[in-house]
């Protein structure tokens, strides 16, 4: 093997999980349980998934495109609609925040669901069968990594045409590398081991040996991972749109945040401010909870 | 690597960054002008002085045969580089320019003959520049402003095309030295514009042995005739230029125009230019930047960008007290331009059905949109030419203008889309920057009221230039500023030969309005053009090729300290401003 | 060590064509006529026809793919096809912009994260511990763009305290720019990295021969110090080795938005105009300066670990 395909990942514990995948959750379980800030973590993304999802039903914050004062209104309590101010044409902030976190969870969710079992697969292959598999997987995952991110991501984002297909696509394109890289590290180590040997003699497939045998015994890389992709989804549709590649027509944190670099000289600081801290917390819960996560899955970090 | 070291090389960078956080910009008593650019510049080569910001810093160096006169409006041309205005035989094809004896080049190493010293400018100096502008394998983006209308020049550069090297001793008939200081140009047929085209920056004397010694990178090495020469040179974030010692004798203006007096603009007269020593010229690539940084004094003058209008200006739309205070001033003229939309008339839904434009046309909020995006401070256009230009009309009520939507509406039954129904989504192409973006979503709900549906297509700038110059989307916006006064530079816009990939964008094509064109281009300024082109305006406002924007204002404004600032829409005019350094301190 | 370099740099040569290949097809889907762009707003066919010509631009894909490969195998790659300058020149000029703001924002970066992480993993789990941790975990769920428009709304324009954005040749002119997009810099990636050096130590904290020590009854402090902190040299300078030739590419969202003229802007102004032949100039040095960190790292290992043989 050469190593420039050999990833060096710290969190990778140098010594396998040996308990069996179920006992392994469980523990884990009981642990995230104690763990009372993982809970309100949890909380918090459990109240942007509500909200994204009434918002994108049309029942909270319709219709957001709605002129509701003057431009550029400063924020004022009592009428909700105004609690953020107003944008340039008047429409309400607060209303945009909200429907930009339908947006945003989109954005994570679809970035996430796609790129790790992208990840999960092209890791697992190259990792178990080795061989020319593994080169061309690997020949081919270090060739997009060797290209900066953000070219990437503009050139396929470009390509495609903007909008929020364009934003998919590119992030997927460019996220599932670093699960197949974990991945593939894992079922190496893992595909010698002795369970998977005994699996193997009591004449298991290749198939059921990567995803009956193998795959429950990294799984929690996999939750580790999806909590990563979420938030740097979140994050990169932020700076596409801040290059101008953002959301057309939709009220996105990103493109709040773009219209701030150009309303900050008035003082207009509200679309910014709600954007941002909007987009702190349900990045804030991600981390943490992924933090927790990994501390409860991981027997060895106490 | 210990610990030890990294902790001293810890320290070390600490000091550094608490050095930097306590030198703050100190305030320069010297006589330097604190100038700025919002778009990087491409190098200072005048054959590729096609973008406005490369212009105006080429107009630093580089000088043309005439030049505009600083105060007076409308604006005028004046001699610079020849001595006077040109002669003109009596069929108007002939142009004969004496030019100002002992002007020098700036001196370089590539005037070998005399040691590095500047030599002085003849009139085959012309003849090189021109023929530059023409030469095939350069490709100047700028051949545009003599392409088809000296003789022999397009010849020249078809041949020279051929050729494997361009040679520029084959001579061209229509440009001839006649003596060293007398330039004699025979035009195609009689041109109007002729005169306007060789004030253009990228018609600047260059020097031949200049150019060849430096070959592709002439661009970053520039030796010209003006005012300053170039010290320090970055064209991605900052230039420095210092007073030209070698620059001929050109004093300030005493004339100009109503007013100019009163507001102390002919306090320098009869001084001579420049005068500053130097120009620090600094990149800003963000609005927001620049302006807090002319806030904070470091620069000299500065635009106001739109969103920082509520700092400069009072609802009412005079300047801040707090601004007044610290001796801020505020100038403002209109700008010869225009913004617009344009149809693409060969698109089988919008380029065939007027009513459908008229529409269009009618449902768009111009007043919200000048109050949303221009502050107020715009002009609604009614038709393609600026005010300021002869031909413009102040009394011309555009009738698909107005924001009526009932009207609208009524248009788009006859178009035959009673409240859009049967009628695709448009496809509207826009390029990707914040403003932009903001005002696409403005246009969206304007169209939306009478229910026309657009779908946006957002490119880079080089992807929508090639979407337009193909003749693909149905609708996109545009900007159009004046390359010289003449209202022909915007009825241009719309005479078929000039289709894309060429100027007229919305490939309007009307031979009526063609014929009227050809017509006006025979014709020097007077009653007769202006009639003219009034007509050609009433054409394509009723064809509505364009949805007309508005003729924006140009602001500036200027610190305490800085003198003679007079907004002028062409370049060149750096070497007329004064700071009274006692103020700046 | 010599056959194994040798080794690895021929095995990089498919990964430099796969990139070549992905740049190429990508931005040619992108594309934007470079012709057009270059001709300006008064364009005629012949001279758009004259140019396609002049660049190569008629001829069919496979031969331009062609001499694109021969242009990243002598290292021309010509001019840019928006500012005519040689992308040679570009890159040495970025290079010196996009070093004085990385080199210092980098050591500082690193010298904290690696002294804070060294602290805290002594006093794991204590409160110390986990205020940091948590402090950190806020510092990075911030977005970037939050501290970039903040930090010049209020440590700039409102109190002052530096310029805006800009950039200056001479070196106090730099030290006045830089320090506003280094403290950015610092406060964006510093989280990070605390939170992987105290990973990494407490990695080490957890190994069997430190149960050995302690059962040994050696004293915590000369079990930190003496064995945790050497073992866990491996994967911190791994971390420092693998960051260091990409600094040379800057931070392209810091420079772009500080207006510093260094090799992150000049790329990203490349893909904004299409401009083929810097992206392509570009994306060929990352991905050398990338293969040639993978290298260095695994160089390293063997020298801070001789556990570790090089195959």
């Amino acid at each position: 093997m050469s190593s420039i395909h050999s990833a060096v990942s710290p969190l990778a514990p140098t010594q396998p999980v040996e308990i069996k995948g179920k006992s392994l959750w469980d523990h884990a379980w009981i642990r995230l349980k104690r763990d009372r800030m993982a809970i309100i973590c949890f909380s918090i993304i459990v109240f942007y998934a509500t909200v994204a999802l009434l918002a994108k039903m049309g029942l909270i914050a319709t219709p957001w495109s709605d002129v509701v004062g003057a431009s550029y209104q400063a924020p004022s309590s009592g009428d909700m609609r105004l609690w953020l101010g107003t944008d340039i044409f008047g429409r309400s902030v607060f209303y945009k925040v909200i429907h930009g976190t339908r947006i945003a969870m989109s954005v994570g969710l679809v970035t996430a669901v796609i790129a790790v079992p992208v990840g999960v697969v092209f890791g697992a292959v190259a990792g178990y069968f080795g061989g020319w598999i593994d080169e061309v997987i690997v020949w081919f995952y270090t060739t997009l990594s060797s290209i900066p991110n953000i070219m990437l991501l503009l050139a396929i984002a470009y390509s495609l045409g903007k909008g929020i297909t364009a934003i998919y696509i590119s992030l997927i394109a460019t996220s599932w590398i670093g699960m197949a890289r974990i991945m593939r590290g894992e079922f190496i180590k893992h595909k010698n081991r002795e369970y998977v040997i005994a699996a193997d003699s009591l004449g298991a497939s290749n198939f059921s040996k990567i995803f009956k045998h193998i795959l429950p015994n990294v799984s929690h890389f996999i939750i580790l991972n999806f909590s990563i992709q979420f938030i740097s989804a979140i994050k990169a549709e932020v700076i596409l749109s801040f290059l101008g590649l953002g959301v057309q027509g939709e009220p996105s944190w990103g493109v709040m945040i773009d219209d701030a670099k150009l309303e900050l000289a008035r003082g207009v600081w509200w679309q910014l401010a709600g954007a941002t801290t909007a987009m702190f917390f349900v990045v804030l819960a991600f981390n943490i909870l992924g933090d927790s996560l990994r501390d409860a899955l991981d027997p060895k970090i106490k | 690597m210990t610990i030890g070291r990294i902790l001293t090389g810890f320290s070390l960078t600490l000091a550094l960054v608490f050095a930097g956080a306590c030198t703050k910009a100190s305030k320069d008593s010297s006589n330097t002008l604190y100038a700025y650019s919002i778009a990087k510049i491409k190098g200072l080569d005048p054959a590729f002085s096609d973008d406005l910001y490369s212009g105006a810093e080429v107009a630093r160096v580089y000088d043309t045969l005439l030049q505009y006169h600083y105060l007076k409006r409308p604006y005028v041309l004046e001699p610079s580089l020849a001595e006077a205005l040109p002669e003109i035989s009596k069929d108007g094809k002939t142009y004969t320019f004496k030019l100002k004896k002992g002007v020098l080049f700036q001196d370089d190493a590539a005037f070998e003959k005399t040691q590095g010293k500047g030599r002085e400018l003849v009139a085959e100096d012309f003849i090189y520049s021109f023929k530059r502008l023409a030469n095939p394998k350069l490709n100047s983006p700028m051949w545009w402003i003599l392409d088809g209308k000296i003789a022999g020049l397009n010849e020249w550069r078809a041949t020279q095309a051929k050729a494997e090297k361009v040679d520029y001793d084959v001579p061209v008939s229509g440009l001839k030295a006649v003596d060293s200081h007398t330039l004699q140009v025979v035009l195609t047929q009689p041109s109007y514009q002729f005169i306007y085209n060789i004030a253009m920056p990228a018609a600047s004397a260059v020097a031949r042995e200049v150019v060849e010694k430096y070959g592709p990178e002439f661009l970053n090495h520039p030796v010209g005739t003006g005012a300053f020469k170039v010290a320090e040179y970055n064209p991605a974030s900052k230039i420095i230029y210092v007073k030209n010692p070698t620059f001929r004798k050109e004093v300030y203006p005493s004339e100009g125009a109503a007013g100019d007096q009163e507001k102390g603009l002919l306090a320098d007269a009869g001084k001579t230019l420049p005068l500053v020593d130097k120009i620090v010229m600094t990149v800003y690539t963000e609005s927001q930047p620049q302006w807090l940084t002319f806030m904070k004094g470091e620069l000299d003058y500065s635009s106001i960008p739109k969103d920082s209008f509520n700092q400069a200006l009072t609802p009412q739309k005079e300047l801040q007290p707090e601004l007044k205070k610290q001796g801020v001033a505020l100038h403002s003229s209109p700008q010869l331009d225009i913004t617009h939309f344009s149809f693409n008339m060969t698109d089988p839904v919008v380029g065939k059905n007027k009513y459908l434009r008229q529409a269009i046309s009618l449902a768009m909020d111009n007043d919200k949109q000048i109050e949303l995006f221009y502050n107020g401070r715009a002009i609604s256009a009614q038709g393609p030419i600026p005010p300021g230009l002869s031909g413009y009309d102040e009394k011309l009520v555009n009738p698909y203008k107005g924001h009526n939507i009932e009207k609208a509406k009524e248009l788009m039954k006859k178009a035959g889309y009673p409240d859009g129904k049967g009628l695709a989504p448009l496809e509207y192409v826009t390029i990707s920057d914040s403003t932009t973006r903001q005002m696409t979503e403005f246009y969206q709900k304007e169209m939306a009221e009478i229910g026309v549906q657009v779908k946006v297509q957002t490119y880079s700038w080089p992807e929508f230039q090639q979407s337009v110059k193909n003749k693909k989307g149905q609708v996109w916006s545009y900007a159009w500023g004046a390359d010289y006064p003449d209202a022909e530079n915007f009825l241009q816009l719309f005479y078929s030969k000039n289709a894309s990939p060429g100027p007229n964008d919305s490939n309007y094509n009307n031979p009526e309005f063609d014929k009227l064109y050809e017509k006006a281009l025979t014709l020097p300024d007077g009653p007769e053009r202006t009639a003219l082109y009034q007509k050609m305006v009433a054409l394509v406002v009723e064809d509505t090729p364009w949805v007309f924007g508005v003729h924006r204002l140009l602001f500036g404004l200027t610190h305490r300290w800085m003198k003679n600032y007079k907004p002028h829409e062409f370049h060149g005019m750096s070497k007329y401003y004064a700071i009274d350094t006692a103020l700046r301190k | 060590m010599f056959v194994f370099l040798v080794r690895r740099i021929v095995g990089s040569i498919p990964v430099i064509f796969g990139v070549a290949l992905v740049v190429f097809v990508l931005f040619n889907i992108v594309g934007g006529d470079p012709a057009l762009q270059m001709v300006g707003k008064h364009a005629t066919a012949q001279q758009i026809a004259d140019i396609r010509r002049e660049y190569g631009l008629d001829q069919p894909l496979f031969v331009q793919f062609f001499n694109y490969l021969k242009e990243i195998l002598t290292f021309e790659f010509g001019r840019s096809y928006a500012t005519r300058q040689k992308i040679s020149d570009m890159i040495l000029n970025g290079i010196g912009p996009s070093l004085s703001l990385a080199v210092p924002a980098f050591l500082v970066t690193t010298v904290l994260a690696v002294s804070i992480g060294l602290v805290v993993s002594y006093f794991r789990g204590k409160l110390i511990d986990r205020a940091t941790v948590l402090l950190c975990v806020v510092g990075i769920s911030i977005p970037s763009l939050g501290y970039i428009l903040f930090g010049q709304y209020i440590l700039a324009y409102k109190m002052n305290l530096f310029p805006i954005s800009g950039f200056d040749y001479s070196w106090s002119g730099r030290i006045e720019y830089l320090v506003l997009p280094a403290i950015v810099w610092i406060l964006l990636s510093v989280g990070y990295d605390v939170r992987f050096y105290r990973t990494a130590l407490l990695e080490e904290t957890s190994q069997d021969y430190v149960r050995t020590a302690r059962a040994k009854g050696l004293s915590e402090p000369r079990i930190f110090f003496k064995h945790v902190l050497k073992n866990s040299m491996v994967p911190i300078v791994t971390n420092v080795i693998l960051e260091i030739p990409l600094l040379i590419l800057g931070a392209f969202l810091l420079e772009s938005f500080f207006g510093i003229p260094g090799i992150g802007s000049i790329t990203i102004d490349a893909i904004h105009n299409s401009d083929l032949p810097v992206i392509k100039a570009m994306a060929t040095m990352t991905s050398l300066l990338y293969i040639f960190g993978n290298i260095m790292t695994d160089v390293v290992y063997t020298l801070v670990d001789p556990r570790v043989k090089l195959k």
